[in-house]
């Protein structure tokens, strides 16, 4: 597995990232199982959105992924066919969870830091990343000097600096404004390429912005729509007729009531 | 530092207190007007000054020591289930016991030195101090443990780079209750056995019905405890660089 | 300091506060037999028989009960004499109208089998005392028979803890001891002691024990038959001890205890035969004494703060 960060673009390129199956997954209270022999495959090297209104379990399938909640969790996660390790995921959530007592470059080094595998290779990559996004002028800035669009460019800088081959994004964007939102969704579909990523959000927007396949997630036991495969190469414009018609083919889905 | 709101304050108290002593008409060797106690405190005040010394420095090491006592314990059970279990007992009834009652035991055993006040003002601070540090050890943001968990990190580190930064502020506003509050330790202690400090020195003018003396004494322990607290409170500000007036929550 | 802060807040122009019969009497300390008049006058129906209701009431701290008779909280206290001179010339307006024990108590108290036989053996060791004002006094004049000097000894304020410091060598002496009761308390600890008297080395005799009111109430009734209650008291206590022990401890069985019981008998000789007699020369000799002392400025005349009532 060979990851690289493009120096002059801070493009991440994965040669070999995972496909992520799940499979036979059963979570939830006895009477009303949010899992229910649930199974389902990440695309290997690819943006899959899943796509869904709030408390639909989105957030709580990708803490399963990510290792983070495994208490009464019945099933089967892997990472190509391999149980999962770790060292494989990055994390990102919605709020930038920025350490307020950490300059902006110091949290960009978040993760080595607490591994204590921090050098000098590090700092360098973790500048020119910060210069490559226009944060250059601020890296020794504390996180609350800087807007919100600022900082959830420095938390996608530090998810980037893991260099991990999977990549779990929670509704990443959904705090920031619209415009703010659209700047840092072409930045991540620009900066990552060829790790698979799994990005949870609500807007479908969103979904055909960035994303290579997309999934509604929706009832309960957990059910997934067929797949969307919108045309183009992300950051996608939304003028083209085939994506409006997606839109609208994915809000009906969304709204749609179990008959 | 707001001296001059300071100032307006202390000039406000004490015409407050000629006031008073104006309209109740109250006994000299109750309540002393201000003028006996700033001319008191003039005559005596190197003699004041050496017993204050004596007092500061059984303040000062108290919180010196408690701090680190009271912060270690509230480490110690983050670190350890099992510890915690022990200690929070022991914790609780610093607590509960009034001070008064353990103040002769404590000379009995140290002596009538610095050793029984200091050891006093440790008591007495013992509980604020690590409550509030084990509390804010305990309330860490579950969504930067949940970040740290998956970025691999070991334990220690997640308790040295998030656990105790976040838990700062909350071990700062416990070291202001214990700035406030060792002063009372200190004093106490030199009530039930010394030869110096201003509690000792109180006690002395006060049987001997020299009440301006004592209250000269008063106000120069006030005096002290005040500057005290703004220091450590400037301090503590600096310390905890990034928090701002305004803050509420982490954003 | 809560006292300080009640006085202050309920504070006027000095007026009983009780109905004329009605006396609310400060005691000097928890009760223990140096008070043994005063109950036994109140368990005999010395005061009722007067028509006097007494209640007794204890402090928290013994230099207070003074200052509330000055404040007019209350109508009697107990005090000390050497408090009362110290007092007196500070400006509170009391008055000494009765004596309860009529010899000193106090008493510089060492170990029996300890290295002290003199004072001339204290030079450099360690003194413990409780402050009330005027052991420094004693102990500079003690120290002075034997050519000795404050600078010569080592000072330190133990507060009530007297002969535990003993016990525990932190000091070589102590001094504010009641030799009624510590001596009986080394006893029973196993550790006895040895007591120099002060009055025997030095110090002019005065009144352990002393009935302080306020200036303005010498001619009230009231008091002048609470003091011919005392006097019946002591007068029952000399011709019926043992009886009188039995009252003492009626309905306050915490003071049924070894300590008590030889306390009693040692201060049996020291109450005042006559509570209401005052000893002009004697209290003029130890005011003249306390200013030599430097303890009071000036000394007023006595009638001011000493009196014999009904006069």
């Amino acid at each position: 597995m060979s990851l690289q960060i493009d120096k002059t673009t801070a493009q991440l390129t994965v040669s070999t990232a995972p496909e992520i199956s799940i499979e036979h997954l059963t979570f939830g209270h006895a009477d009303q199982l949010l899992f229910k022999d649930f199974s389902f495959t990440v695309a290997a090297g690819q943006w899959t959105c899943l796509l869904g209104p709030s408390g639909c379990g989105k957030s709580t399938l990708l803490r399963m992924i990510s290792g983070s909640l495994t208490q009464g969790v019945a099933g089967r996660i892997q990472f190509s066919g391999q149980p999962r390790m770790r060292g494989q995921a990055a994390w990102m959530a919605q709020k930038d969870l920025l350490l307020p007592w950490l300059s902006v470059l110091e949290n960009v080094l978040l993760g080595a830091r607490l591994r204590g595998t921090l050098c000098a290779g590090h700092r360098q990559r973790a500048l020119e990343l910060l210069e490559a996004v226009g944060l250059g002028d601020h890296t020794q800035a504390l996180p609350d000097s800087l807007s919100g669009g600022m900082r959830q460019r420095a938390a996608l800088l530090r998810t980037l600096m893991e260099e991990r081959p999977v990549i779990l994004m929670d509704e990443p964007f959904s705090a920031l404004d619209a415009l703010t939102r659209l700047k840092l969704q072409n930045l991540a579909a620009r900066l990552v390429k060829g790790a698979t990523v799994l990005l949870v959000t609500h807007d479908p927007w969103e979904a055909l912005r960035i994303g290579h396949r997309i999934y509604i997630m929706k009832e309960r036991p957990v059910r997934l729509s067929r797949v969307f495969l919108p045309p183009g190469t992300p950051p996608r414009s939304p003028d083209r007729e085939e994506i409006a018609s997606m839109y609208a083919q994915l809000l009906a889905q969304l709204v749609e009531k179990r008959n | 530092m707001p001296v001059p709101r300071l100032g307006i304050i202390c000039i406000g108290l004490i015409l407050i207190w000629q006031v008073v002593v104006w309209i109740t008409q109250v006994p000299p060797y109750i309540l002393p007007p201000p003028k006996s106690v700033v001319l008191a405190l003039m005559d005596h005040g190197p003699e004041l000054l050496g017993h204050a010394g004596i007092t500061l420095i059984e303040i000062l090491a108290g919180l010196t020591i408690g701090t680190i006592f009271g912060a270690g314990s509230a480490l110690l059970m983050m670190i350890s289930r099992g510890t915690k279990h022990w200690i929070m007992p022991v914790l609780v009834i610093s607590q509960a016991i009034p001070v008064f009652a353990l103040a002769p035991l404590l000379v009995l055993w140290l002596g009538y030195g610095l050793s029984s006040k200091i050891a006093m003002a440790v008591l007495i601070i013992f509980f604020p101090v690590t409550a509030a540090f084990y509390d804010g050890l305990r309330s860490t943001e579950p969504q930067w443990l949940e970040l740290a968990r998956v970025m691999d990190a070991p334990p220690h580190a997640v308790l040295r780079e998030i656990r105790i930064p976040a838990a700062l502020p909350a071990l700062a506003s416990g070291l202001r209750v214990a700035t406030a509050v060792a002063p009372i330790g200190a004093v106490v202690g030199e009530w039930v056995g010394s030869s110096a400090g201003l509690g000792f020195y109180m006690l002395h003018a006060n049987a001997r019905m020299q009440i301006d003396m004592m209250f000269a004494a008063l106000a120069l322990l006030s005096a002290m405890a005040l500057i005290l607290y703004f220091i450590a409170d400037a301090g503590l500000r600096r310390l905890i660089f990034w928090q701002t007036e305004q803050e509420g929550t982490v954003r | 300091m809560t006292l300080l802060l009640w006085v202050v807040l309920t504070a006027g122009p000095t007026s009983s506060a009780t109905a004329s019969n009605e006396l609310n009497v400060m005691l000097d300390w928890f009760v223990n037999p140096d008070h043994a008049p005063l109950f036994v006058a109140l368990e005999k129906g010395f005061f009722t028989e007067r028509g006097l209701k007494v209640k007794f009431m204890t402090p928290s701290n013994p230099n207070d009960p003074p200052k509330l008779v000055a404040a007019g909280k209350v109508d009697l206290a107990v005090s000390y004499q050497h408090q009362h001179h110290l007092q007196v010339d500070k400006g509170l307006p009391l008055v000494r109208v009765a004596t309860l024990i009529a010899t000193p108590l106090n008493a510089l108290v060492v170990l029996a089998d300890g290295p002290i036989r003199s004072l001339a053996d204290l030079k450099g060791k360690t003194i413990g005392y409780s402050i009330g004002g005027f052991e420094s006094v004693l102990l500079k004049v003690m120290l002075g028979t034997q050519g000795l000097s404050l600078k010569d000894v080592k000072l330190v304020n133990i507060n009530f803890s007297l002969s535990p410091s003993l016990f525990t060598g932190q000091t070589q002496a102590v001094i504010g001891a009641f030799r009624n009761f510590e001596l009986n308390q080394m006893d029973i600890a196993g550790k006895p002691g040895r007591a120099f008297f002060v009055e025997e080395h030095g110090i002019p005799p005065y009144d352990e024990l002393i009935m302080v009111a306020h200036r303005n109430r010498v001619q009230d009734e009231a008091l002048k038959l609470f003091v011919e209650g005392i006097e019946a008291g002591v007068q029952f206590l000399v011709n019926h001890p043992e009886e009188s022990w039995q009252l003492f401890i009626r309905g306050r069985d915490s003071l049924d205890d070894e300590l008590n019981r030889r306390a009693w008998i040692d201060t049996l000789p020291r109450f005042a035969l006559r509570p209401g007699a005052l000893d002009h020369n004697r209290y003029m000799r130890f005011a003249r004494f306390l200013k030599n002392q430097g303890m009071i400025g000036r000394i007023p005349t006595l009638e001011s703060w000493a009196v014999e009532l009904g006069e």
